[in-house]
């Protein structure tokens, strides 16, 4: 799966359980300014856990890796490459 | 200024499930002769306001004046209570205060309860200092308002002021949908367990049940931190493991200046506390009336005290197995079914859980509501404190705030349950928390 393809699922997720209607997101909104607070961000951490069979671990749990949909997605693509 | 048709405000809003709880903590603060279930915000500026401006703006509010004309209708086992809107042509009240000592908040504000009862349920007043700075405070019952609400209402003054285009539809909860009682019902039973379970006897409490508040006064205490001390307590959120977000090494943070008290009285034990978690989608510019949160729920055992990161390691790994197993979406709809009991009922069955400890201290935060408020009624905004409804028991609430680029904790307390040396201790403990070197 490529990073690409990851933005579109979390992307998907995120606006149909966590963001209001009006709220749209694109791969480089911050989603801290969108309003995703601590309780979502877990959410979205077990949402691909499920989703993409990879567990983020603890020393990558890291504010910069869940800026935006993009270093999230690249977080979980270098997570699946070293897993594969 | 903007005029709005009274006739156009919902006639009826039936209480959320967090809503009623509240009804029941305001029968708590009755029987324990508590301050009461009033929530303060408290604005600073560096120039007088304009009263005449300030008064237009918040007549000029659609949800200011809905707030002033309602009236509580009780529940029955078929109708859950609801807000009757009287439209009795009530308007708030803006007050001024001359005689006040710099940068306090006058006793006549602090003392005033807002009860279930009240003509109006929210309160304005200004305060003016003698260096000709002044303060604006809204006052309001915690039951029509929670802390997302209250930022939302501000906003909506703001947008008043620029005499922005408003969508009045959002300052109300919309009509429930219908849920399928049955998984109501099963809900229910596992979240009564897992509450059960997670609050089970003993726990500490800086509370005593020997004593109660007598004159229900609430003694606040802020400790502000400048912009570089809330860089490093930022930096060290992260250090300490709180990952997601400061919450936790805050929460762990208060746990660990509590469990100091309770040390130096001999009294160390397991901390149990429910903190609220803002049920509303993300990003959301509604509803502002109705409490629209659910809660989180934390046991800290003794045990876990050795270090801060221990704490936060604990919080977390509770935090992410609640979300994981939708704990706040089943207290909610746990509080929603809860609300169609008699309040005698409902109070009985809260109070004799746990032996009516409601949890060993309270902890609120603002998040980053206020973090980038600039101005208020056009303007600039040089500091913000809330002060809390202080609950009894425990009589010990810590509340989170940030503006701009600073962090101020404001520590609500009775001084029956918390004396002087102890507040001393809990500021000293918890500045050494936050600030030290992970």
């Amino acid at each position: 799966m490529d990073t690409n393809s990851i933005i579109e699922e979390i992307k998907k997720y995120i606006e149909k359980n966590i963001l209001a209607e009006a709220v749209s997101i694109d791969a480089d909104t911050e989603l801290k300014k969108a309003g995703i607070d601590s309780f979502s961000t877990v959410e979205i951490i077990l949402f691909i856990e499920r989703k993409f069979g990879v567990a983020i671990p603890d020393e990558q749990l890291l504010p910069e890796n869940f800026k935006t949909l993009r270093s999230l997605a690249l977080t979980v693509t270098r997570l699946m490459n070293h897993t594969a | 200024m903007a005029t709005f048709n009274k006739a156009d405000l919902p006639e009826k809003i039936i209480l959320s499930g967090a809503d009623c709880f509240h009804l029941v903590l305001d029968k708590h603060a009755k029987k324990h002769g508590a301050g009461g279930n009033v929530m303060r915000k408290v604005f600073y500026f560096n120039d007088k306001l304009d009263f005449k401006k300030v008064d237009a703006i918040l007549k000029s509010s659609p949800v200011i004046y809905w707030l002033c004309n309602i009236k509580l209708n009780y529940g029955t086992i078929i109708n859950t209570a609801y807000w009757k809107f009287t439209n009795a042509g009530n308007e708030i009240i803006l007050q001024e205060h001359n005689m006040a000592r710099e940068n306090e908040i006058p006793e006549s504000i602090l003392n005033r309860n807002i009860t279930i009862d009240a003509k109006r349920f929210i309160e304005a007043d200004l305060v003016y200092y003698p260096s000709g700075s002044c303060a604006f405070v809204l006052s309001w019952n915690h039951i029509l308002l929670d802390a997302k609400g209250t930022t939302l209402l501000f906003e909506h003054l703001n947008q008043l002021t620029a005499k922005a285009q408003q969508d009045t539809g959002l300052y109300f909860p919309a009509k429930e949908k219908k849920q399928n009682i049955f998984q109501h019902i099963k809900n229910m039973y596992k979240i009564k367990s897992f509450v059960q379970e997670s609050a089970r006897p003993p726990v500490s409490s800086v509370a005593s049940t020997k004593v109660k508040p007598g004159d229900g006064k609430t003694c606040t205490k802020i400790i502000s931190f400048d912009a570089c001390e809330t860089k490093k307590i930022q930096d060290n959120a992260i250090k300490a493991g709180s990952r997601f977000g400061p919450t936790l090494f805050f929460i762990a943070c208060c746990a660990h200046a509590v469990h100091s008290i309770n040390k130096q009285r001999n009294k160390t034990g397991d901390l149990w506390l429910p903190v609220p978690y803002d049920g509303r989608l993300k990003g959301a510019t509604g509803p502002m009336i109705s409490n629209c949160v659910s809660f989180l729920f934390y046991r800290i055992l003794k045990t876990e005290f050795e270090s801060v990161p221990q704490t936060v390691k604990s919080l977390s790994m509770q935090m992410t197995r609640q979300i994981k197993d939708g704990i706040p979406q089943k207290y909610k709809m746990f509080l929603n079914m809860m609300r169609h009991l008699p309040l005698w009922l409902y109070y009985f069955l809260i109070s004799n859980t746990n032996k009516g400890v409601f949890a060993s201290f309270l902890y609120t935060s603002t998040g980053d509501n206020f973090s980038n408020m600039e101005t208020l009624f056009g303007k600039p905004v040089k500091n913000i404190t809330m002060v809390p409804a202080l609950t009894y028991p425990p009589g010990l609430t810590f509340v989170f705030l940030h503006h701009l680029e600073t962090l101020h904790i404001n520590i609500a307390y009775s001084q029956e349950i918390i004396n002087n040396n102890e507040l001393a201790l809990i500021e000293e403990n918890i500045k050494a928390t936050l600030l030290a070197n992970y």
